[in-house]
């Protein structure tokens, strides 16, 4: 019993900050019906961002995730404009490709300058002990700081213009045009954003495991299971949908090999597919 | 003095060409309706008036600034603004978010407030459901709304596309009454409707649109007792 006590909550641990890595995606889809490829290399960038400032700057880890937030939000940005703009209005084909060659440029310069060989962020803030269970501090900071930028991105939609407009855009793009929206820049915007939680997830996931440069590609293959879990386009039902990827997570090797957690997770993804496309926390309607 | 001039304009979707050399001036402070046959191009004028699609030939003059080359969004700015057919509400808003989106120009930000107030007075019907999701209401409710918020952007020129389509006959009335009160505020509109007799009735103005082009242009009385507009709009 002490034991599935510990692997839950490890899971729940773990489970907002896969909540956290998939909400970007989440929000790109449901802001600009683009699935972003390009997702798991940029929370690999997110990883190599907080490595890089730590263990060359000396850097304390969270602040890094300062930088690594407006390096992500610039970045996606950059990526709308280049890569996404001109084909938003094509069909999903073309925005598929468009992010798949963001994505192989990224993991491509990366490959070549980190080479594939792990890393890890040599920081430790000891650990708790919770009944029989015993956490790294590192975990809850990770989970705490998820649930805060998860509400801070709820507040932000919901009680800032610019996240009016977000809103607006999501909902009815050409309306929001007539309202005096510039759809374009709220559109590169969103971009940014999802693109900001992905390399911030990154950076928190660089505090807890080792990483490779293609690491990422793990996180956004979860994040499918989790958006469609949550809903996809409900960046806020990621968060929940990432805490059921967690806990699963953290029960399944505690009655069957470990190996069984992605046939396990793609198992449920298909199922909910299946019965309940529009995810369990409801989606977007379109 | 004409506040917006549409000066020969074409326009159309892909190949398709819909207006053929359109000249409309639409005259400060009045109320003009433009009707016409379905497939005559009514829609397709006010949304290449507005910049949702772009003129192919001729120029659209607001103020006195040629403006055909601006995106809607830069127009709603200015004051040009549409309320859309088939209403286009944020469905997944309150009435309220959407009355609030109504007035993001900045020209129409500093008198928020008093604008919720006032369209709250004309329907009071929003304001009993002002927290409720627009898209569960029923259509004269959504119609409501539609106007409501284009008049949250304080318009300088407010084009309505079709206020009575699908409506009961009560709240045909009472969305009209609306627009007399608007006009008598002052403000300059152009209406775009199906029910030719209604809106003659309502406009100082009114200009008969078939195949793309001006057919009969005149005051609304006139236009009204047209033998032509008559026999083919008015079913006598």
């Amino acid at each position: 019993m002490d034991f599935l006590f510990t692997s839950i909550l490890d899971g729940l641990m773990l489970g907002f900050v896969y909540g956290l890595a998939a909400m970007g995606l989440t929000l790109i889809w449901g802001v600009m019906n683009v699935i972003n490829l390009s997702h798991g290399p940029i929370i690999s960038l997110g990883m190599f961002g907080v490595y890089l400032l730590f263990t060359f700057l000396g850097m304390n880890p969270y602040i890094a995730l300062i930088f690594v937030a407006l390096f992500g939000l610039l970045l996606g940005i950059v990526i709308y404009f280049v890569a996404v703009n001109r084909v938003i209005d094509a069909p999903h084909l073309s925005t598929l490709l468009a992010t798949f060659a963001v994505a192989m440029i990224i993991t491509g310069l990366g490959t070549a300058v980190f080479t594939a060989s792990p890393r890890n962020v040599d920081y430790s803030l000891g650990s708790v002990t919770i009944g029989n269970a015993t956490i790294p501090v590192t975990r809850i900071v990770a989970a705490v700081l998820s649930v805060l930028i998860t509400a801070g991105l709820y507040l932000y939609l919901h009680r800032t213009r610019s996240g009016r407009y977000i809103r607006a855009v999501a909902n009815n793009r050409s309306a929001a045009e007539l309202m005096g929206v510039p759809s374009v820049r709220i559109l590169a915007l969103s971009f940014g954003i999802g693109t900001m939680l992905a390399a911030l997830a990154g950076g928190l996931i660089s505090t807890l495991f080792p990483f490779t440069i293609l690491a990422g590609g793990t996180y956004e293959l979860k994040s499918f299971v989790i958006g469609v879990l949550g809903g996809l386009g409900n960046p806020i039902g990621a968060l929940f949908g990432g805490l059921i990827l967690g806990v699963l997570e953290g029960i399944i090797p505690t009655f069957m090999p470990a190996t069984w957690v992605p046939v396990l997770e793609f198992g449920l993804f298909v199922l909910i597919l299946l019965v309940r496309p529009q995810g369990l926390f409801g989606a977007k309607k379109s | 003095m004409a506040i917006l001039e549409i000066k020969d304009v074409t326009s159309g979707y892909g190949e398709v060409q819909i207006l053929w050399g359109a000249n409309l001036d639409i005259e400060d402070g009045r109320l003009t309706s433009l009707v016409g046959a379905n497939g005559a191009g009514k829609t397709t004028l006010m949304r290449t008036i507005m910049g949702s699609i772009k003129p192919w030939q001729g120029s659209v003059i607001f103020q006195g600034q040629d403006i055909s080359s601006l995106p809607a969004h830069a127009k709603a700015e200015m004051g040009v603004v549409l309320v859309p057919e088939g209403r286009q509400l944020f469905t997944d808003m309150s009435v309220e978010e959407n009355l609030e989106m109504g007035a993001s120009p900045k020209r129409a930000r500093a008198n928020v407030k008093q604008n919720l107030e006032f369209v709250y007075e004309m329907f009071p019907r929003l304001k009993e459901r002002r927290a409720q999701k627009s898209g569960t209401m029923s259509g004269g409710e959504q119609q409501m709304l539609a106007v409501a918020r284009g008049i949250m952007a304080e318009p300088v020129v407010l084009m309505i596309d079709e206020l009575s389509l699908g409506l009961a006959p009560v709240l045909v009335l009472d969305l009209f009454q609306s627009l007399i009160r608007l006009k008598n505020a002052g403000l300059t509109m152009i209406l775009v409707e199906q029910n030719v007799q209604m809106a003659l009735a309502v406009s100082d103005y009114g200009y008969v649109l078939a195949q793309g082009q001006v057919e009969i242009a005149g005051p609304s009385q006139d236009l009204a007792e047209n033998e032509h507009v008559r026999s083919a709009y008015l079913g006598h």
